[in-house]
């Protein structure tokens, strides 16, 4: 007889079993994934399959899952509401919301329903795929998305409803000269965080704070053109949207005016000697900053910041300065352990 | 110095544009400006050779984006040469624009003698002037206060009393700002208002959206008695406070209690990082007008937010300024406010939705943090 806490994580095991299934470019649902997802999502085929193979949730540690468990709390049933965004970020917010239900309701983003529906198939069902969420008092709803949608969202719930909205936000990285590595190490760590997903993920670092001279600073932006353009060119940059591209000629124009600008293929990274903080673009763009202490420079965006990649001998700092963010070393921002949500900033909230 | 000479020559013959004297078309004086300012900013000379530009004809002019007056120094001269630096109101901790200004008199003679066009029935007859704004300080940091102050004295010029000859008149009298600290003075706006009807004089109001709000919360349904002939200027500052009403609510709502018609209350649209404006034209062409009039020296032109090429006329992009009225910091500007150019004039249409349609984008001009101070 199987007790309440090991049924929870064997749904969370069923899910992650589906995900293995998605991963596997044998299998015919893997196939179609990688058939049908770039051209749903815009990301090339080889950073679609780059994503199923290397950050979709496929295996999880023990400890991880007990964490993940020891978080939720068991309820009459689960509802989730995805946006369009990471495709495979659907798996972690169902797996989250079967911890606490067997009954648990997905409504797919309208643009991108695909992953949902093909790990719907592969899981044999373990979760409904509806058109519409219809939660009741003391359900718990996990809805994903911007800021204005959630509030949206988050008004129509009947009273009683345990909310989790997770909105905007984004990745940073801190780097020092202090921490002894080249900068070209540094570079192609950070990089690895950059292209999957196209940065579109709030765990993509898109802001990198510098710690250390100007010249050191200045050798890791040419690092990182050559990194970047390595990697648009071994995984191809995917298609931008009408307002993606737009966003890309503001911070082009904006920082060849007030920096520097370098290009890596279509990618650009942005360099400020000066500290001055600027959000560049999702599509693989960074924006460079030199700074004297991590904690001025983060002032306007803590919020904000989902994820922090970093050597390990700053995480003590930035526990402190970002406690809600996750923080990982570099290269590793995209792959955090399944232990709760990415975006450890919201609480549940009783409406 | 070599550029204040040619500074000065161009301030010269803008001035003189504005007046419809001199020699000087629009495009020519605002591409000899552009050249002006790229080879004495070489951060605008980077942008130019950037986007390809050679700067040989008024279409290969580059818009410095707005963003950039909030990070760098956006200006052909030293700070030293500053006769005042505007500085964008928000509340948020988000850097904001700065605007330096080697000189005001431009700025101030532009203004003037287009709002008087806009704003005024009789330019030849004086009014009571005042304003819903704070004092914008010495020198100012307001454009929009600096604006005000101006008009004060173009518009008015006589001191705030029943009997003002020879009576001292004092444009930084806080008899005329009637915001602070402490809130509205609606008292204040009260004896402006008495002071131009018993003067049977026409009273001008200079007031921020935000400040017309708060007045007609003080009314709470009451009026206000004051010349049938009594004029509104009414204009953004509400940047980082939201309003339960929207501009057209508000103007409804001022000319009810004020006891004036509709098209009384004439909308201004200007920002830090422009010198010039423009005006809601209703006040000649009534109160359904929603298009604004750009000023002589401003042209706006829609234009794609990617390619930036200008849009065709009934599609809505981006607003391009090229604004002759900035000869020392950046002819030609690109915001984020989404405009179409009609038939009346150019509509607003309000901000581009700043974030791409994805979970994680936020809008970038609310996250820029300015840790520097701007360097020439």
């Amino acid at each position: 007889m199987t007790t309440a806490i090991e049924e929870r994580r064997q749904r969370v095991l069923q899910l992650l079993d589906a995900a293995r299934i998605l991963a596997d470019p044998a299998t015919p649902l893997g196939q179609r994934a990688r058939h049908e997802l770039p051209q749903e999502t815009g990301l090339s085929p080889e950073n679609v399959a780059l994503c199923l193979e290397q950050h979709l949730e496929t295996k999880v540690a023990a400890c991880d899952l007990d964490a993940l468990l020891a978080k939720s709390t068991p309820c009459r049933k689960a509802h989730v509401l995805l946006s369009a965004n990471v495709f495979t970020a659907p798996l972690r917010a169902i797996s989250l919301a079967a911890s606490q239900s067997a009954r648990v309701d997905v409504r797919p983003s309208r643009r991108q329903p695909l992953f949902t529906q093909l790990l719907w198939e592969a899981s044999g069902g373990a979760f409904r795929v509806v058109k519409e969420l219809g939660p009741a008092p003391e359900d718990h709803v996990w809805a994903y998305g911007r800021d204005e949608s959630l509030e949206a969202v988050r008004d129509e719930m009947p009273a009683g409803v345990v909310f989790h909205g997770h909105a905007s936000g984004f990745g940073v990285a801190a780097v020092t000269s202090e921490s002894g590595e080249s900068a070209s190490k540094v570079a192609v760590a950070l990089v690895r965080d950059v292209f999957p997903f196209d940065q579109r993920g709030c765990l993509s670092p898109r802001i990198v704070l510098v710690r250390a001279t100007a010249a050191w600073a200045r050798d890791l932006c040419q690092e990182v053109v050559r990194a970047l353009s390595a990697a648009n060119h071994d995984v191809p940059l995917g298609t931008l949207s009408e307002d993606e591209a737009a966003e890309l000629t503001r911070y082009r124009d904006t920082m060849t005016y007030t920096g520097e600008l370098l290009h890596a293929g279509k990618s650009v990274i942005g360099f400020d000697e000066r500290g001055n903080v600027l959000l560049p673009p999702v599509g693989r763009n960074l924006h460079l900053t030199c700074v004297e202490d991590f904690g001025s420079a983060l002032a306007t965006v803590t919020s904000h910041v989902t994820s922090v990649g970093a050597p390990s001998a700053l995480h003590a700092e930035f526990a402190q300065l970002l406690p809600r963010a996750r923080i990982a070393l570099l290269g590793q921002q995209q792959r955090p352990p399944l232990d709760g949500p990415v975006d450890k900033r919201p609480v549940a909230e009783v409406l | 110095m070599d550029f204040v000479a040619k500074s000065d020559a161009l301030h010269g013959r803008v001035q003189a544009f504005a007046r419809g004297q001199g020699d000087d078309e629009f495009e020519a004086l605002a591409l000899e400006i552009a050249q002006f300012q790229a080879r004495n900013i070489p951060a605008y000379a980077r942008l130019l050779e950037a986007r390809g530009s050679t700067l040989s004809s008024f279409a290969d002019i580059v818009a410095v984006p707005t963003d950039a007056f909030r990070l760098a120094r956006v200006a052909v001269h030293p700070k030293a040469m500053d006769q005042a630096c505007f500085v964008s109101s928000g509340t948020s901790s988000a850097a904001r624009s700065v605007h330096p200004m080697r000189r005001l008199d431009t700025y101030q003679d532009l203004a003037v003698r287009f709002a008087t066009e806009k704003l005024v029935d009789d330019p030849h007859s004086r009014r009571v002037v005042v304003a819903l704004a704070p004092h914008p300080g010495s020198p100012p940091t307001s454009s929009l206060g600096c604006m005000m102050r101006a008009l004060m004295v173009a518009l008015d010029g006589r001191a705030l009393s029943v009997d003002p000859d020879g009576a001292l008149f004092n444009p930084d009298s806080l008899e005329r700002w009637l915001v602070s600290n402490q809130g509205l003075n609606f008292a204040g706006l009260e004896r402006a208002a008495r002071m131009a009807l018993e003067r049977q004089e026409p009273l001008l109001i200079l007031g921020t959206s935000l400040a017309l709000v708060n007045l007609l919360d003080a009314l709470d349904g009451r009026t206000l008695r004051c010349p049938r002939t009594t004029t509104v200027m009414q204009t953004g500052g509400t940047k980082g406070r939201k309003l339960r009403s929207t501009a057209p609510d508000i103007a409804q709502g001022v000319a009810r209690a004020l006891g004036i018609g509709v098209e009384r209350v004439v909308s201004e649209y200007g920002m830090t990082e422009l010198g010039s404006q423009a005006y809601s034209d209703n006040l000649r062409m009534g109160a359904d007008t929603t298009a604004f009039t750009p000023s002589p020296c401003l042209r706006i032109t829609p234009v794609d937010p990617v390619r930036l090429r200008p849009m065709p006329d009934g599609e809505p992009g981006l607003a391009r300024f090229v604004d002759l009225c900035n000869v020392d910091s950046a002819v030609c500007v690109l915001t984020q406010d989404l405009v179409v150019r009609t038939d009346q004039g150019v509509e607003l249409l309000g901000r581009r939705p700043g974030a791409p349609a994805r979970g994680c984008s936020l809008d970038l001009e609310d996250l820029i943090l300015h840790r520097s101070a701007p360097q020439s």
